[in-house]
């Protein structure tokens, strides 16, 4: 029985879990414990799909006397089992490898080319007309990018609001949470793996840094901040296809702006579903580790 | 003031200056470059030519062999090079799909897009 209930919580946390916890939209008002709530489904897939093949394996490897049947059903499991840690691992290797190439040409690149902000290297100013604000994550290099053309279009504290923002997903890493759900997704071919809890992650760790923006610039700067960079680059996106379910493009920047508005702390809300993620987390713990001990009781 | 012990971003920018500032398809050797960054710093000739070798390294710059010495030039001017990386930039936001290297502010929207957001905003300022 095992075996079976873990493959099916399995493909519960990797499918339709996800997609009921993205269609709903008040999660993301606490977006420290949604985080942490989606972080645990995903982990807990993992788990409930490696526990369901190991618990396959010494359900037919350890018997009394294992008859060629039950042998072969524990090797295959087995197999499946190392088959799935092996891609997570593979994934995991060739997604970060990419992220890093990527971050050391760009920087490399940018660093001859921009100017240092006055208060010190990590802010980079470049000299181009699109109005543009980001960050590159990792470990040693980060860098804050302003273009001059969104130095033109924000007042003082509308630029300290998205200065703030970059500084914060940079101290809290995002990108490591962003690189781990990218490679969980990259390990599976679509059907099993959805788009939605990379997709969700991405606009909750907006959410965060727009409040970390929020509290030391104000939400009318942060608000403003957001329309006039998004206006500024719209010529662009209407050429491009508009990524509309985005986290930064249309729908996650409406969604961002409209979270502004309703700051109120739910302690309640963050409480039930940070619960909800020890659970989560315990259900396939639970599965595996019961049997193991009964079966050592003498 | 002589700086004897700058860091190597602003050698690599200097360098990548001197380099911008002569004549499109021109080409500098390490000699050249040191002669001109000397008269602002004291500098030694094997640094400079290690900060050559790591633009070249990094494909900042061009490097060709011209008898027993390297010559260097710019892989485009500053004007190109930066249009380069805004370009690289723009394509790695297009890309919701895939993982993200960086982290934009905001990403792509469309005009009706900004027309919602500028709706969102009045709200958000009369509250």
């Amino acid at each position: 029985m095992t075996p079976l209930l873990l493959a099916v919580l399995a493909v519960l946390f990797a499918g339709p879990v996800p997609a009921v916890l993205a269609r709903l939209p008040w999660v993301r008002r606490t977006p420290v414990a949604a985080l942490v709530l989606w972080q645990s489904v995903a982990a807990a897939a993992v788990l409930a799909a490696l526990g369901a093949g190991l618990a396959l394996v010494t359900h037919h490897a350890w018997r009394r006397a294992p008859d060629p049947v039950a042998w072969t059903v524990a090797v295959i499991a087995l197999g499946v089992t190392l088959l799935v840690v092996a891609r997570l691992l593979l994934s995991a290797h060739r997604v970060g490898t990419s992220l890093r190439a990527i971050r050391r040409r760009h920087r490399a690149q940018l660093d001859v080319i921009s100017r240092a902000g006055r208060t010190g290297g990590r802010i980079r100013f470049i000299e181009h007309e699109v109005p543009v604000a980001y960050c590159i994550p990792g470990f040693g290099g980060q860098r804050i990018v302003v273009s001059e053309g969104a130095r033109g279009v924000l007042t003082p504290d509308e630029l300290d609001a998205v200065l703030e923002h970059e500084r914060a997903h940079l101290r809290a890493r995002h990108d490591l949470v962003l690189e781990a759900f990218s490679a969980l997704r990259e390990a599976f071919p679509r059907w099993v793996s959805s788009d939605a809890a990379l997709r969700e992650v991405r606009l909750l760790v907006e959410v965060l840094a727009d409040r970390v923006a929020v509290r030391a610039a104000g939400r009318q700067a942060l608000g403003r901040a957001l329309v006039q960079l998004a206006e500024g680059r719209a010529p662009e996106a209407a050429l491009g296809a508009g990524g509309n379910d985005t986290a930064l493009g249309g729908g996650g920047l409406l969604t961002r702006v409209e979270l502004l508005a309703d700051p109120r702390p739910r302690r309640v809300q963050a409480a039930l579903l940070s619960a909800l993620a020890v659970g989560v987390l315990v259900l396939p713990t639970a599965f595996v580790v019961v049997p193991w001990l009964t079966a050592l009781r003498p | 003031m002589a700086k004897t012990r700058g860091n190597i971003g602003d050698l690599e920018r200097s360098v990548m200056e001197a380099l911008w500032a002569i004549p499109d398809g021109a080409s500098l050797t390490v000699r050249e470059v040191h002669a001109q960054l000397a008269e602002e710093r004291d500098i030694a000739y094997t640094t400079v030519m290690t900060v050559m070798d790591r633009l070249a390294r990094k494909e900042l710059v061009h490097q060709e062999r011209d008898g027993r010495a390297y010559r260097y030039r710019a892989r485009g001017t500053r004007g190109e090079m930066t249009a380069d990386l805004m370009r690289d930039t723009l394509e790695e936001f297009a890309s919701h799909d895939r993982r993200t290297a960086l982290a934009a502010f905001v990403s792509d929207a469309s005009a009706e897009d900004v027309e919602a957001l500028r709706a969102a905003l009045a709200k958000l300022d009369g509250a």
